[in-house]
């Protein structure tokens, strides 16, 4: 849950990239922290195997300056993708205040996406919220292997996989390049705010 | 598409599913690639590909195997585990001892179970906090898989003054229930030199009391066990609760409050022991009366809340004959 103090007109959140496994959240963070170092307000801590797989979560903590008068800070955080590593997903998830799903647009995935997303659906049930009021962004990732000849999923097909119901904002992305990185991530901060706002009343 | 085309497809595909980590799907397509270049022995140098494929396979299993062998909460830097502290630990607002414990709590949670345990022991100073501590002490060691090691710290804790009686009866109830689901058929040990005083201090009778006040405990403690499953889910989120006040809304109590120590507390469990004197109060409480009206004292906060008498026994032996042993949930805080 989101702190506002009130006396230092300062307000912090926690927004949470989730997926299954490989499907690019740490490269979303990752080049966030390259692109954007103004807002980047500490070092990105990534807890990885060597394999390249998180194992407990990267973190990276940002400032966005003064928004209607308060200081806005967000907490970005991905999840471990894999299944075995259900408990510390559901730990980093705990008082999230906004999602953003990173799918992974390959064929190959398509039921990795839906199980996750189910997962999502599950965890922050048991944490009282609901996967159809907390603000949440859908991601389709990895639309650049679409030059490689690989088969990639319609995004039609991906808003009706995982999105007819939610009908959460969505962005192709290729977050290797960048593409679809920063929409993602406004889109997120924007509803995460918008719906702080009424909880919070922090902009008045 | 000609069996060619098809496995040079396959191939690439698997290129580059290995490439992005995606192990078993670029294992996948080597297999698929594999039974149609089997299928088409008039492929060129089929056999040499083949045994390239193979070879690929080989090295794809390793790497599965590594990443499945890997330990899913290996132990991390000291500043990664500050970090995990200081991310999911207490809140600001909450004092010392308290963020000192959430902390620690993080730690164990996301399988740091070493720096859990000091950061722990150091807790076992704070009075307020020694229980809390001390179950979570057990609880890391029960993850561990160490449970003779958690069975040797309660052994200590019976000889440490430090521990209140209250106190122990607490951490064994936790440690006993956890034990017995682990098929573990350790006895814990009982606090026997606070019995021998208690029979040097008291008259025959009393001292033979003593014994059934130990049997009382086994008896409430068994009538407790149906809720374990739903405290399971909630207990970490419970502070330990010393005393309740209990206001009852209708009849002729109304508007009194009566407050009883806290005989033992198991996550939203709690149990109280009624004099049998407080007649106006018993006749008002049953099993399934919701108290409305409820005030819990902790070392570290006093809150208002709801409750429902889960079970009310009449004590048939031993110091409190008589008297009324009341469980309660608490529903809210």
């Amino acid at each position: 849950m989101a702190t506002f103090n009130f006396k230092k007109r300062e307000i912090e959140c926690k927004i949470v990239y989730y997926g299954p496994g490989r499907c690019g959240k740490t490269t979303n963070l990752e080049h966030i922290f390259k692109t954007y170092k103004k807002q980047v307000s500490g070092e990105m801590v990534s807890i990885d195997t060597e394999g390249d797989r998180t194992l407990f979560f990267d973190f990276l903590p940002m400032g966005l300056g003064k928004i209607k008068g308060c200081d806005v800070k967000v907490q970005l955080y991905t999840v471990p993708g894999q299944v075995q590593y259900s408990s510390t997903r559901k730990l980093v998830l705990k008082e999230v205040d906004g999602v953003v799903f990173v799918a992974d647009s390959l064929e190959v995935r398509r039921e990795k996406n839906m199980l996750s997303l189910k997962d999502l659906h599950e965890n922050l049930k048991s944490y009282g919220s609901s996967i159809f009021k907390i603000p949440l962004v859908m991601q389709y990732n990895k639309r650049d292997l679409e030059e490689e000849g690989i088969p990639l999923m319609p995004i039609a097909q991906m808003e009706h996989d995982l999105n007819r119901q939610l009908k959460a904002p969505s962005h192709a992305a290729a977050a290797i390049s960048g593409m679809g990185v920063a929409k993602t991530v406004t889109d997120c901060l924007k509803l995460t705010l918008l719906h702080l706002q009424k909880e919070l009343n922090w902009a008045k | 598409m000609g069996a060619a085309a098809q496995i040079k497809t396959l191939l690439r595909e698997a290129d580059l599913y290995q490439q992005q980590g995606l192990l078993n799907e670029a294992k996948e397509r080597y297999k698929k690639a594999t039974e149609i270049l089997r299928k088409n022995a008039g492929i060129t140098n089929s056999q040499e590909l083949i045994k390239s494929i193979v070879k690929k396979v080989v090295v794809l299993n390793q790497e599965i195997n590594k990443i499945n062998e890997a330990a899913t909460k290996p132990e991390v830097s000291d500043q990664k585990q500050d970090l995990i502290k200081n991310l999911f630990g207490g809140g600001k607002d909450e004092g010392d001892g308290q963020r000192a414990l959430e902390g620690a709590i993080a730690l164990a949670k996301f399988g740091q179970f070493e720096r859990a345990l000091a950061e722990f022991d150091r807790l076992l100073e704070d009075d307020g906090l020694r229980v809390a501590a001390a179950k979570n002490i057990v609880r890391c060691y029960i993850e561990l898989s160490d449970l003779d090691k958690a069975v040797e710290r309660f052994s200590a804790w019976v000889e440490d003054d430090a521990f209140k009686d209250i106190d122990l009866k607490k951490i064994r109830f936790f440690l006993e229930n956890r034990l017995r689901k682990l098929g573990h058929d350790g006895v814990l040990p009982e606090r026997t030199q606070v019995l021998e005083i208690e029979e040097i201090e008291v008259d025959d009778q009393a001292a033979g009391a003593g014994k059934a006040a130990s049997e009382f405990v086994d008896e409430v403690e068994a009538e407790s066990v149906d809720f374990e499953s739903e405290l399971e889910l909630h207990e970490e989120e419970f502070l330990d609760i010393n005393s309740v006040g209990i206001q009852l809304a209708p009849g002729n109590s109304k508007g009194q409050m009566f407050e009883f120590d806290v005989s033992f507390q198991t996550g939203n469990s709690i149990n109280l022991i009624i004099p049998n004197t407080e007649k106006t109060l018993l006749k008002e409480l049953k099993a399934g009366t919701k108290l409305q009206d409820m005030q819990f004292f902790s070392p570290i906060a006093i809150l208002n809340g709801s409750g429902v008498v889960t079970s009310k026994t009449r004590i048939k032996s031993g110091p409190k004959e008589g008297d009324f042993s009341l469980d309660i949930t608490i529903l809210t805080t």
